[in-house]
């Protein structure tokens, strides 16, 4: 029996025939040829002559072409970072030297605000084009992506770490390449994990989108058209009206992307769900389905996919086949590594001299003014998380343990998270100013809006998974409302409950950048604190206060989640785990 | 013993002059001859037993491993086989006759009285003519091992810089056209053997040869089926069986047919396009023979293949497997299958190699004889499962093997067994019900417990003293009959008694642990001790029994929290019963 004999179908392929699979593809197809569109506009703006000056205007017909630059900056900065995140990644995984330093390194990174590369990255990209605007948009997606990748390469590292040792032992033995090791195993399994990090990213990028598309560095005031920077212009200017238009927009964008996009690659990436039985419940997307029935992408797949793919396979098998027969080790590579590991070496002594080099001229009021702002910065993340919990969690048990609500519950509170929090910031400093309290309050409900959807989620999830039997135990033995909260639901939901305070933790602290220091109504509202330090810094080109707060900043979360966080995450694992 | 020897009886064996073999064997001194006769083929050995005067058999078949001496005294008619019994010394028929297992026993006794009729199928290995000719000799180059280890030794070293050792010094070998079985107890490093074997795990020392040449550098022709199948979840059935065959870039028409050949012989053919998750654990297991097969492997080697599958279906697989194998519709020459499944290395093996433990090395090597497909209830068959049993129940025997010098160097730790005090006395309830004593393999089929299981169970009964294991059977001591019939309180002293007295850890903790005002050690004092004799894994299983046994035995508390353990009845304890007592 040959599989062609088997489909029924030569090799290329049969035209559609009939109307109605043509309609089907229709909507395929005008998709196909916007995306294309929209690409070409962008390519065209890019390779313009520099405007860093860009005059936003605030009418709502400027604001399509807004979105597709602020998607379109989104969309480069994420396949930048899945790049960067697969090669960083499998390095990491597979030298076991390497891996001593790029873990940490990796660790660090997580912990610095996007704010902070910003003069860096910036100043690098305008010397290296002077003068196309391609120099300032390339500044701008690798801001983005320094907010997306680090979480990305992280999931991708720990997935090849845990590739189980039966399959690992199975490609050594039937002598699988490194290709084949990529495609067949690596990617597969790492798929999920990089799935919904990829989501986490975008949706950081959308969180961060305002301080990377307008921003001051120091005599300079760049901004770019965006969606980020056109809400910032209209905070600004105090224009409710577009205000509003701009976050209408946003969330639309959000909410279809998630629709056409994400559920999707939900849907296609069950069949990476590491399982040996399937799912009561697979997920489950009608976008997939009309992809997936679309006779023209079928056809495109035969004839382009599935060939090339066949060609990359045969040619990397034979060449690794090749390879492993005659086995020598050029010593051309050996003495490449030799050399890039010196000047890696070089580069990185260079640096830390120019930091300490600036660090030491630090001014006394200056290391008062960071320890100050890191101590107040500490304290408001701390009470933001405490705060968060006290109302969440209540919340969170009473929809978790009632299935109906939170199956009615789930997607609006999604679509409420969703929403990032820096597009509701003037919205929310419209009330607060109105009611005349400053930033010191502001602040914390900006954190809030932030990090507590983390928690919400996580306690929900939590308190649905807290076993029937258990519940049915309290009954039967009439336990009170506080004991069944000491016995039950606090232990149920405690290892939930801590994955969602190690993400809103981090996640506060990076967002303490945007929510200390808000420019509105043309001036500048700030509160003492560490995110306000750094952003101030970064406006004035105050590179040396601008260094010695990250570190200060990167320090912190660090330690703390050495310190406290990896504990509370090592009793939730053992001591709290519900299968006994 | 002589090479020349050997060299000569083959030589006249394979030209087929019997008699002659005869006065060689005649000339030599019995315990010699007899190891000649079990160096040559079995279909020899029978063709030649058969050829013997009945004093030389009666002197050989002393002087055979008793199971092979069954084995071959039922290839003679039964008038021989009765006046070969009759001729054996008295001492050497009574050791003979007691080695046996019941059904083997009986079965003799059967036979050596007079009203006994052989059944006719029974002997119809001593129906064929004798001495027409030469029983087909295998060309003596087939037996050129394909792959063979040489002194392999690993050994792990410790944080502390301490060598650990797993597989002591072991030479091994894989023949063509032979299935052989590496049988043992869980964690004795049977899977360890079997990579290293493959070349994915470099021994500590020691070599790898593939037809003489290092596994390392000539890249040899195997494949592993898996205990957990190892496959690929997001792949179909068919790509997963292509995977090994893209890997080695065969072409796209080429591969398919020869996955969709291998997927036909193990049965899958309608299941090419489904995903591994769709089907059940026998299924999956066949995708992995199947992808096996693919590779059309000099040797296949299968770790525990049938281990993560349920009874019948494991069944209903070795048979297909023994099928495909018997018919040589396998693409292989060999196969090595590693498995702590006593039944299924006596149904499929061969030649079958009983590893010891702490650390690995052969206890045993030997072959099994009997035609396939191999009845379960026959005797023949019973008396070598007994024998295994007997071997692994035995600790004893290995006594008798010269000690290594790593392994003399330093005193062995004596090792509990990871059983729960429930089930030592559930097996001595068990034994008590059955008069006080019976075969190993008798209760393991009672129990449908695996080796694995049941093992440690007898050998936590045998270190306390409350049964005694010999000869393949166990039997309950009075210590164990009090245990057994014994409330739960008086169980309790009854098993603190026996713990105090026959293990050394569990004394070491209740001494340290009495020699503190507080009563209290932290456990990592304990494990440190332990890991200077064994893996960290293992240290840790050790620790896990002994606070099982400890606690059961109400020497101390332990406090999981604090990692810590308080002498029971201590003013420290942190366990509560102590309050309910004086609540009482």
């Amino acid at each position: 029996m040959s599989h062609r004999a088997k489909t029924g179908v030569p090799p290329w392929g049969v035209f559609p025939s009939g109307v109605s699979s043509l309609a089907r593809d229709l909507p395929i197809i005008v998709a196909g040829l916007a995306g294309f569109y929209g690409l070409l506009t962008f390519a065209v703006y890019g390779t313009g002559p520099a405007n860093t000056q860009a005059a936003i205007q605030l009418a709502p017909g400027a604001l399509p072409k807004y979105a597709l630059f602020s998607v379109a900056r989104i969309v480069i900065a994420y396949f930048l970072s899945l790049g960067f995140a697969l090669v960083y990644g499998y390095v990491a995984a597979y030298h076991a030297k390497a891996e001593k330093i790029m873990v940490p390194l990796l660790d660090i990174l997580q912990s610095i605000p996007v704010l902070s590369f910003l003069p860096g990255v910036m100043l690098a990209m305008i010397a290296l084009f002077p003068n196309r605007q391609l120099g300032v948009e390339l500044g701008c997606i690798v801001l983005i992506l320094t907010g997306q990748v680090w979480n990305m390469t992280f999931s991708f590292y720990s997935s090849l770490k845990s590739i189980p040792h039966d399959m690992q032992e199975a490609a050594q033995t039937y002598g699988l390449g490194w290709w084949q090791r990529l495609v067949q195993i690596e990617l597969p399994y790492a798929a999920i994990g990089l799935i919904w990090n990829s989501i986490m990213s975008v949706a950081g990028a959308w969180f961060f989108l305002m301080a990377c598309e307008m921003f001051v560095l120091g005599n300079r005031d760049l901004r770019l058209p965006g969606l980020g920077s056109y809400l910032q212009t209209a905070a600004n200017a105090g224009d409710t009206r577009a205000i509003a238009w701009g976050v209408g927009v946003m969330v639309a964008i959000i909410i279809a992307m998630d629709q056409v996009l994400w559920r999707p690659i939900i849907a296609w990436a069950e069949k990476f769900k590491f399982e040996q039985v399937e799912a009561a419940e697979p997920a489950h997307s009608p976008i997939l389905d009309l992809l997936r029935r679309s006779k023209f992408l079928t056809l495109a797949g035969r004839v382009t996919l599935r060939p090339g793919r066949e060609a990359l396979d045969l040619h990397f098998a034979r060449a690794g086949a090749a390879a492993r027969q005659n086995p020598s080790a050029s010593p051309f590579s050996k003495l490449f590594w030799r050399v890039l590991l010196i000047l890696a070496l070089a580069g990185i002594g260079y640096a830390l001299m120019g930091m300490s080099r600036m660090l030491v001229a630090l001014s006394r009021s200056e290391i008062w003014m960071i320890l100050r702002g890191a101590g107040a910065t500490f304290l408001r993340v701390e009470v933001t998380l405490l705060l968060a919990a006290l109302w969440t969690v209540p919340v969170g048990v009473y929809v978790g343990l009632r299935p109906k609500l939170s199956a009615f519950f789930q997607p609006i509170a999604q679509i409420a998270a969703s929403v990032p929090a820096t597009a509701l910031f003037p919205v929310v400093l419209l009330v607060l100013v109105r009611v005349g309290d400053g930033m010191g309050v502001g602040s914390m409900v900006l954190l809030l809006l932030g990090t507590q959807w983390y928690i919400l989620f996580n306690v929900i999830a939590g308190a649905s998974a807290i076993p029937t039997d258990l519940k049915e135990v309290c009954g039967v033995f009439r336990v009170g409302n506080f004991e069944r909260w000491r016995k039950l639901f606090l232990p149920g939901i405690f290892p939930y409950l801590i994955t969602g305070m190690i993400t809103a933790s981090g996640g506060a602290w990076n967002a303490s950048i945007v929510a200390e220091y808000f420019r509105f109504r043309g001036q500048t509202l700030s509160t003492v604190g560490l995110g306000a330090v750094i952003s101030q810094a970064t406006d004035s080109g105050n590179f040396r206060v601008l260094l010695a707060a990250t570190i200060c900043m990167a320090a912190i979360v660090v330690t703390v989640n050495r310190l406290v966080w990896r504990r509370l995450y090592g009793l939730a694992a053992t001591k709290f785990k519900m299968d006994a | 013993m002589d090479p020349q020897t050997a060299l000569k009886l083959r030589e006249i064996l394979s030209e087929g002059r019997w008699d002659q073999a005869v006065t060689l064997l005649q000339k030599l001194d019995p315990a010699t001859a007899a190891e000649l006769v079990m160096e040559i083929p079995f279909e020899q050995q029978q063709t030649l037993f058969r050829a013997l005067p009945i004093n030389l058999a009666a002197t050989l078949i002393s002087n055979f491993p008793y199971y092979h001496a069954y084995v071959l005294l039922h290839t003679r008619s039964i008038e021989g086989l009765r006046s070969i019994v009759n001729a054996m010394k008295p001492g050497e028929r009574i050791q003979f006759i007691e080695e046996l297992p019941e059904e083997a026993w009986q079965q003799l006794m059967d036979e050596l009285s007079e009203e006994y009729t052989p059944k006719a199928p029974a002997q119809k290995a001593a129906a064929t003519t004798l001495g027409s000719g030469v029983a087909a000799p295998k060309p003596l180059a087939a037996r050129e091992p394909i792959a063979e280890a040489l002194q392999v030794e690993k050994s792990f070293l410790q944080p502390d810089g301490r060598q650990i050792q797993v597989i002591a010094p072991t030479d091994l070998s894989i023949e063509p056209d032979t299935i052989t079985a590496l049988l043992g107890p869980s964690g004795s490093g049977k899977s360890t053997l079997l990579r290293i074997l493959t070349g994915l795990v470099k021994p500590s020392k020691g070599a790898v040869l593939w037809h003489g040449e290092p596994v390392s550098e000539c890249a040899p022709n195997l494949a592993i089926v898996f205990q957990s199948f190892a496959l690929f979840p997001w792949l179909t059935i068919l790509d997963n069986v292509e995977t090994p065959l893209l890997a080695r870039g065969m072409a796209h028409f080429e591969r398919h047919h020869r996955a969709l050949r291998a997927l036909h012989a193990v049965g899958l053919q309608g299941f090419e396009t489904a995903y591994p998750k769709e089907l059940s654990g026998g299924m999956k297991q066949r995708v992995g023979i199947a992808r096996a097969l693919a590779v059309e492997p000099e040797i296949l080697f299968m770790d525990e293949p049938f281990s993560a599958l349920d009874v019948l279906t494991a069944e209903n697989l070795r048979g297909e497997l023994m099928e495909l194998w018997l018919a040589r519709k396998m693409p292989t020459r060999a196969i090595f299958l590693v498995t702590h499944n006593i039944e299924e290395a006596a149904l499929l093996a061969d030649r079958i190699l009983v590893l010891g433990r702490n650390p690995a090395r052969i206890r045993a090597d030997f072959r099994i004889p009997l035609p396939q497909p191999r009845d379960r209830h026959s005797p023949e068959f019973l008396v070598y499962v007994d024998y295994i049993y007997k071997l692994m129940t035995q600790p004893e025997l290995t006594a008798a093997l010269p000690a290594t010098p790593a392994h003399a160097a330093k005193p062995v730790y004596p090792m509990l067994p990871h059983a729960r005090p429930g089930g030592i006395a559930g097996l001595l309830e068990l034994l008590i019900d059955h008069g006080g004593k019976d075969d190993v393999y008798h209760v393991a089929a009672e129990l449908l417990m695996e080796i694995d299981d049941l093992l440690p169970i007898i050998e936590g009964a045998t270190l306390l003293a409350f049964a005694r294991a010999d000869k393949g059977d166990v039997e309950a001591t009075d210590e164990g009959r009090k245990f057994a019939v014994a409330d739960i309180s008086t169980r309790k002293v009854l098993f603190r008694d026996a713990v105090l007295a026959h293990t050394q850890i569990l004394q070491q903790i209740q001494r340290s642990l009495a020699s503190k005002s507080d009563g209290t050690m932290p456990v990592e004092f304990f494990r440190d001790i332990l890991e200077e004799h064994f893996s960290e894994a293992e240290a840790q299983k050790q620790i896990e029994t002994a606070l099982t046994w400890g606690r059961y035995a109400e020497i101390f508390t332990y406090d999981s929290g604090r990692d810590s353990v308080t002498l029971y009845g201590h003013p420290h304890a942190a366990d509560s019963r102590q309050d309910l007592q004086h609540h009482r």
